[in-house]
């Protein structure tokens, strides 16, 4: 067991001015030795600092490989968005049964107030791994929400997780094409609320799709679709066509989708005569998205829009931002369902 | 066909209809330092759509390719624009257009006509327009005739908008603002009228209306059965640097007052809204500014206290007093700090009386609303016990450092039972730390979009000049008195006096 006083964090020095102002480990310890560490490490925080949490985050990982990024996503997150955050790293083994512990706290001074945040990363091997519900319960903050991210699986319908959960985070692109997927998406969507990081991904494309069909020259358009064409990868792709089959009560012989590095939108559309072909894609390796509008006898335009600069919490934060339901994305999951069918 | 596009639901911020933003001043200030980066930010953000355009309009000679530089130039001198901003920017002022043209020539607005035509034409902006004035508030009722002339005024296309953004000051006195919009209404309705003060545009001045009206531990609270009094802060650091010419017509009273200050307080004193809408928030405003007793001349004297700053040091630099700044009269009585106590007459806040203040060259920039509360009806400690115990106080910080801090009291720790006053800050950036929209790029997509709420309505510009105005025809008489405060200071002993005579004295923010 190790006690470190006050030291800088170098992972991320120069864009984020982050400090850890202490951190604590320990191997086959217990939730009571942890909880008293954190409240001693809380204590010992700069008293200028401030505390205002609003909600409890816990990452459960399953698979090695993505452990160090996942760690790497919910401190970056922290220092966007406040909160207390546990991550369980549940090793799929009955040896040496235990859990290791590292807890950290660390102060943000951006240009406004000092605030705190903490994450705790647990190492669980043994029969707990089935109960982690009960390793969830002790660290979570009084009175506000719990939200459990799951990277890159689903969880079982029985699965003790959603006990705890007030709102589930996956990711349907990085679950990837696992028979029956958003089928158990749609049915965690029936006992919770669920975030898919796919959904939350796709937004510009969304809004800027919306956007070409706002205004007198091409709204009319809307009504008369003839074909969609929708590319990228398996989950943002189902999404987006199934948004637009299920949003503009289109059939499926309407819709095509394929798979692709990039998500590209291609809407084709018939008014009075006159054909409208209305696309937003983003062109390979650039961080930007094109739209156009091409009307026969009426305006073409063309535009480019920057992507936002990316870090990996970006998505994460989105969605835990509005923590509402949301049911355009329970359409656009019903639209996907009934493309994969 | 519905008029509503069904993609745009859930979508995340609204997004503005394609329209065309008329920019007049489009060569001036506000224009190179608010209007563009703000255009830019919303750009960048995906909020303004496919076709959206913007037409210059001023008197300086350009070329279309001459306003995108310019523009360009302006964008990233406050930080904007890059390499990544590079491709967008270019395919995004497609739609720049300038007119170069004199505001009372007719050929101007025939100009302006044509060029919105062609863009209709061309980027199917569908006859939707947004008009700025940028410019002097002397220009206002010639660029309004002129557009009323050449029928620029009136959607063309049904369910077309045409709607114009006024910036302030809206007239220098009660009599001149009724006739700026007795000339603005012969062009535009109300309902198309949008005038701006930035202040409503700022997120935590919205927070008011979220703190008092989405929770019930505040709103309870929030009369003269609990508030002993209430203080307004408005303080900036700054002098009146080259804004001399201009701020020796204006002064603190027309500058700040009339406008941001009675905002504030009306958002302070209304009651709950019955609708989250630009009427029912507006209704609630007017009634409660009307609550606020307007005084007499005479009166003046004894509720108000004007006062000009002279040298000093703020944040550890030498300053020159207001009459060696550039522009100033030597032997002005222009007011650059003002201090006033107001009556309520409502049922919420009769008896209740709130200090406003409001100067250049204060200590530091800080914008609050502080409520001081009845002390408790019966102290059980003894004097000595409760030497360091204040009244408990609730402040809405604005700016900066935007957040709300509640004053309460605590027992020291110890043997002894002593009690203390304790502040818990909550500060608004520590809770979101999403990027919040800067002020003038919230108002500008509002008005795309037609939500008037965060602007002002006439009746609402007209109240907040009854109040003002007895205080102006006070000091018209030069014999008025105005004290002096050294800059860096809080304000005069006259504005001290001013509360002491209550038996109170004014929070040091």
């Amino acid at each position: 067991m190790t006690a470190d006083g006050p030291r800088s964090d170098d992972a991320e020095p120069k864009s984020a001015p982050i400090t850890t102002l202490g951190s604590w480990e320990g191997d086959g310890v217990t939730v009571a030795q942890i909880a008293a560490a954190l409240s001693e490490l809380r204590r010992h925080e700069q008293r200028a600092a401030v505390r205002t949490s609003v909600l409890t985050l816990v990452a459960v990982v399953r698979d090695p490989e993505i452990v160090d990024v996942t760690i790497d996503t919910v401190r970056e997150l922290g220092a966007r968005h406040p909160s207390r955050t546990l991550v369980l790293v549940v090793a799929d083994t009955d040896d040496d049964p235990g859990i290791d512990a590292i807890v950290s706290v660390h102060s943000l001074r951006d240009q406004g107030p000092t605030v705190c945040f903490e994450d705790v990363v647990l190492r669980v091997r043994g029969p707990a791994r089935w109960h982690l519900d009960s390793l969830i319960e002790p660290f979570t903050l009084p009175d506000l929400p719990v939200a459990v991210w799951l990277p890159n699986r689903l969880p079982s319908p029985g699965d003790p997780l959603l006990r705890t959960a007030d709102r589930l985070v996956v990711d349907t692109r990085a679950i990837g094409d696992q028979p029956d997927s958003l089928a158990q998406v749609a049915r965690l969507l029936r006992r919770l609320p669920v975030t898919d990081l796919s959904w939350v991904r796709i937004a510009p494309w969304r809004s800027l799709l919306a956007g070409l069909f706002e205004g007198h020259a091409s709204r009319p358009f809307l009504d008369h679709v003839t074909r969609v064409e929708v590319a990228g990868h398996y989950g943002p792709r189902h999404l987006l066509a199934g948004w637009l089959m299920a949003t503009l009560e289109l059939t499926r012989a309407h819709v095509h989708i394929e798979e692709a590095e990039h998500v590209s939108i291609h809407i084709s559309a018939e008014h009075e005569g006159r054909v409208g072909r209305f696309a937003v894609a983003r062109p390979a390796a650039e961080r930007v998205i094109h739209s156009s509008v091409e009307i026969d006898d009426g305006p073409t335009i063309d535009q480019t829009w920057r992507l936002r600069a990316r870090w990996p919490s970006r998505s994460l934060a989105d969605a835990l931002t509005r923590m509402g339901d949301d049911p355009v994305y329970r359409r656009a999951l019903r639209g996907a369902l009934e493309l994969v069918s | 066909m519905s008029d509503t596009n069904p993609l745009t639901e859930a979508v995340g911020d609204k997004v503005a209809p394609p329209a065309v933003l008329v920019v007049f001043g489009a060569s001036g200030d506000l224009t190179s330092r608010k209007l563009m980066p703000a255009v830019e930010r919303l750009a960048l953000r995906r909020l303004l759509p496919a076709g959206f355009s913007v037409v210059g309009v001023a008197r300086t000679e350009m070329a279309d390719d001459d306003f995108r530089e310019r523009m360009r130039v302006a964008v990233e001198k406050l930080g904007g624009g890059g390499d990544e901003a590079g491709p967008v920017w270019a395919a995004f002022t497609g739609g720049f257009r300038y007119v170069a043209g004199d505001y009372g020539s007719p050929e101007t607005f025939d100009q302006l006509k044509s060029v919105l035509d062609q863009l209709d034409r061309e980027r199917g902006t569908s006859g939707n327009r947004l008009y700025y004035l940028a410019t002097p508030p002397a220009t206002f009722p010639v660029i309004v005739s002129g557009l009323a002339e050449h029928g620029l005024n009136r959607p063309t296309t049904d369910g077309a908008f045409v709607r114009i953004v006024i910036e302030k000051p809206y007239g220098h006195d009660e009599q001149s603002a009724r006739d700026l919009d007795a000339e603005v209404h012969a062009g535009f309705a109300e309902d198309q009228v949008y005038r701006i003060d930035h202040y409503l545009g700022k997120e935590t001045v919205q927070n008011v209306l979220a703190l008092r009206f989405a929770n019930t531990i505040f709103e309870p609270i929030w009369n003269r059965r609990y508030v002993d009094h209430v203080q307004i802060t408005v303080a900036e650091e700054l002098g009146v640097g080259h804004r001399g010419s201009f701020y020796e017509k204006a002064g603190a009273l027309r500058d700040i007052v009339q406008n941001h200050v009675m905002q504030v307080l009306a958002l302070t004193l209304m009651e709950p809204p019955a609708t989250f809408d630009a009427d029912g928030i507006r209704d609630e405003k007017v009634k409660a500014l009307k609550a606020v007793d307007v005084m007499s001349v005479d009166e003046v004297a004894e509720h108000v206290v004007r006062a000009q700053y002279t040298a000093g040091w703020v944040g550890g630099e030498e300053v020159p007093g207001y009459r060696d700044a550039v522009g100033v009269d030597p032997h002005s009585q222009t007011e650059t700090y003002m201090a006033m106590r107001l009556k309520v007459d409502n049922w919420r806040w009769a008896g209740v009386p709130f200090y406003v203040r409001t100067g250049k060259r204060l200590p530091k920039r800080v914008t609050e609303v502080a409520m001081e509360f009845h002390r408790p009806p019966h102290l059980a400690f003894n004097e000595r016990q409760a030497i360091g115990l204040a009244p408990d106080a609730l402040v809405l910080r604005i700016q900066p450092d935007e957040g709300i801090t509640l004053r309460f009291g605590a027992k020291v720790p110890g043997q002894e039972f002593q009690v203390r006053s304790v502040s818990m800050d909550f500060f608004y950036g520590a809770a979101f730390l999403e990027e919040t929209p800067e002020a003038y790029e919230r108002l500008l997509l509002d008005a795309l979009v037609g939500d008037q709420t965060l602007f002002i309505r006439s009746d609402e510009v007209e109240q907040a000049w009854q109040i003002v105005d007895p205080i102006l025809r006070a000091w018209a008489d030069e014999t008025a008195p105005l004290a002096r405060y050294e800059a860096g200071g809080w304000g005069p002993a006259e504005a001290d006096q001013l509360l002491a005579r209550d038996g109170r004295q004014w929070r040091k923010p």
